[in-house]
């Protein structure tokens, strides 16, 4: 695995040594400070109308959920930025033959590749927690569901890389990569309410039930309220690997199609 | 060293490789010559693992490139088209990334690693991003990563393309001082410089093998060699002296403003040395001796372009 260590330190290197890791970091974190200022906002809003009585009040841990749905959203914008570059950047420098000609194994290649925009993500997760520093400060959240929570985003975002990473060996255009990843990660989102709709229509046939099982929406939304269900976790894991497992077909067929 | 056997790579329907068969001996320089397009490229990637043939089968080192690739990729060093660098590396983070992928232990890297940029001349670029260095010192980079971990092979995809005249007899001096410690495998379709470095050449066509010579020290092919001789003049007595020389095949007189006699010999530096003495000896005025280079290029030409009969 050597060689996969080799690939994650230049990745992050490389992440690092353009504006890219600092731009989408940069971005992320003023949209979701600006979501985080409006939920507050809203917050304090309802909470002093509730004191008058005119309104229902809102816990911080309604507040944690809803910040921590549209972070799980916004990422789906981010991620194709992080993951474009992947193995479409290596095809248009022609790298790829150094990879492919140095003695390991093509996995070795792909895990590197799917790990290096992983720990990158992961980070920028990381510099999120400043959201729960200001919530603990000023109000009394339930620290077990926002670490439930972050366990659900951790493993939602292993599924999204390992799909842009996916997406990312079968072109040489990193913007072609990028535009796919997102329509991609929106399609899936989107397949909840498609889901939904087809059973509000039609009831629990035509495909309706399988289609909100498929969307990560509903896996995730259950982590924000403190519930870590087996089979969200298996359904994260398996996407994940099942993904990898493509990307590494796909990286395979490049050298002999 | 390297061996290969009735190989054959199709990309769809078209035919890129066709049936080549050749055999490369423990350091030696062989010259893989031939047009764009002609299946080069291909045969090599066919060697280094990255990409399987059709059919037919190759060997590196005992090891079979399809069967166990690890060991192959191990003993190869590979500089591709267009070298891989990472133009938002160091130099040295490059080179550095490329001996951890060769899995060059970690108390032998710092050594690796000066010694590649000794002998490629890098010392002076060592902490400058890769792209912004000059295509010249990027093809010494590529250089490096194929001699990083000392490989017993070396398999060079026109590596003196795109280099200005100075570089490009920097790259072949390098190539040369290869020679005897590594097998090199190096293509090209600039024929000059098959025969300034190659101990031997196989020339390939539309996927196929159309000569496999030794280049002997006249830098011509198939023994013959042709010199040409101005003398200031030229008599019958000289032209039969020439000609009763051993090793002398055929003198032909040319006439233009001055003496001008070609002559074609077995390709040997005695026989030089025998024509001089000759021309002085009869006092003929010998004002120029020179090899005649064309003899390779007219070859190759007549190969290429379906002629098999070579005229010298």
């Amino acid at each position: 695995m050597r060689g996969a260590t080799a690939i994650i330190k230049k990745e992050l290197r490389s992440y690092f040594c353009s504006p890219i890791a600092y731009v989408v970091l940069g971005v992320f974190l003023f949209v979701m400070g600006a979501i985080f200022a409006k939920f507050v906002d809203l917050y304090q809003k309802y909470n002093v109308a509730h004191q008058f009585g005119q309104a229902q009040g809102i816990t911080i841990d309604k507040l944690a959920t809803y910040l921590y749905q549209n972070m799980a959203f916004i990422l789906c914008f981010v991620t194709p930025f992080l993951t474009m570059r992947l193995f479409s950047e290596e095809k248009r420098q022609n790298t790829l033959e150094l990879l492919f000609t140095a003695p390991m194994k093509e996995i070795e290649i792909v895990l590197g590749k799917f790990f290096s925009a992983y720990f990158l993500m992961l980070i920028m997760l990381a510099v999120s927690f400043i959201y729960v520093f200001f919530m603990v400060l000023w109000g009394n959240p339930q620290l077990k569901i926002i670490g439930a929570t972050y366990f659900g985003l951790a493993l939602a975002l292993a599924c999204y890389v390992s799909l842009g990473a996916l997406i990312s060996a079968m072109t040489s255009s990193q913007a072609i990569a990028a535009v796919w990843t997102f329509i991609a990660l929106l399609f899936l989102w989107l397949l909840q309410s498609l889901g939904q709709g087809i059973t509000a229509a039609w009831g629990p046939i035509h495909w309706g039930p399988t289609l909100v099982y498929i969307s990560p929406l509903g896996h995730f939304s259950s982590f924000t309220e403190g519930l870590i269900h087996i089979k969200d976790v298996v359904y994260f894991l398996s996407f994940t690997l099942f993904t990898i497992f493509l990307t590494h077909r796909v990286v395979e067929s490049n050298r002999w199609r | 060293m390297i061996e290969v056997k009735a190989l054959t790579k199709k990309y769809g329907d078209r035919l890129a490789v066709d049936n080549i068969s050749f055999t490369v001996n423990r350091g030696e320089i062989l010259g893989f010559l031939g047009q764009n397009g002609a299946g080069k490229s291909t045969t090599m990637k066919i060697l280094t693992c990255f990409m399987p043939a059709t059919s037919g089968t190759a060997s590196v080192a005992g090891f079979d490139v399809f069967e166990s690739p690890y060991e192959v990729k191990k003993r190869i060093g590979y500089l591709p088209e267009t070298p891989p660098i990472y133009l938002e590396l160091l130099v040295s983070e490059y080179l550095d990334f490329v001996a951890n992928l060769r899995k060059i232990p970690s108390s032998q890297k710092r050594k690796k690693i000066d010694a590649v940029v000794e002998r490629c001349q890098l010392g002076d670029v060592r902490n400058r991003l890769v792209g912004n260095l000059s295509k010249g010192y990027r093809q010494r980079v590529g250089l490096a990563q194929a001699l990083i971990h000392d490989p017993e092979v070396l398999i060079l995809d026109e590596p003196t393309v795109g280099l200005d005249p100075k570089q490009v007899s920097e790259a072949r001096g390098l190539i040369k001082s290869l020679r005897s410690e590594r097998t090199v495998i190096y293509s090209t379709h600039i024929l000059s410089e098959v025969a300034a470095t190659c101990d031997r050449i196989i020339i390939i066509d539309q996927g196929k093998i159309v000569a496999q010579e030794a280049i002997n020290l006249m830098g011509a092919t198939g023994g013959t060699t042709k010199t040409e001789i101005v003398v200031q003049r030229s008599s019958d007595e000289l032209t039969q002296a020439l000609r009763s020389l051993k090793g002398v095949r055929n003198v032909q007189c040319l006439s233009n403003g001055r003496d001008r006699i070609v002559l074609e010999t077995e390709a040997s530096e005695e026989i030089m040395a025998e024509i001089a003495r000759v021309a002085v000896a009869k006092n003929a005025g010998l004002i120029r001796m020179s090899p005649v280079h064309l003899a390779l290029e007219d070859y190759y030409l007549n190969l290429i372009s379906g002629k098999r009969e070579v005229s010298i």
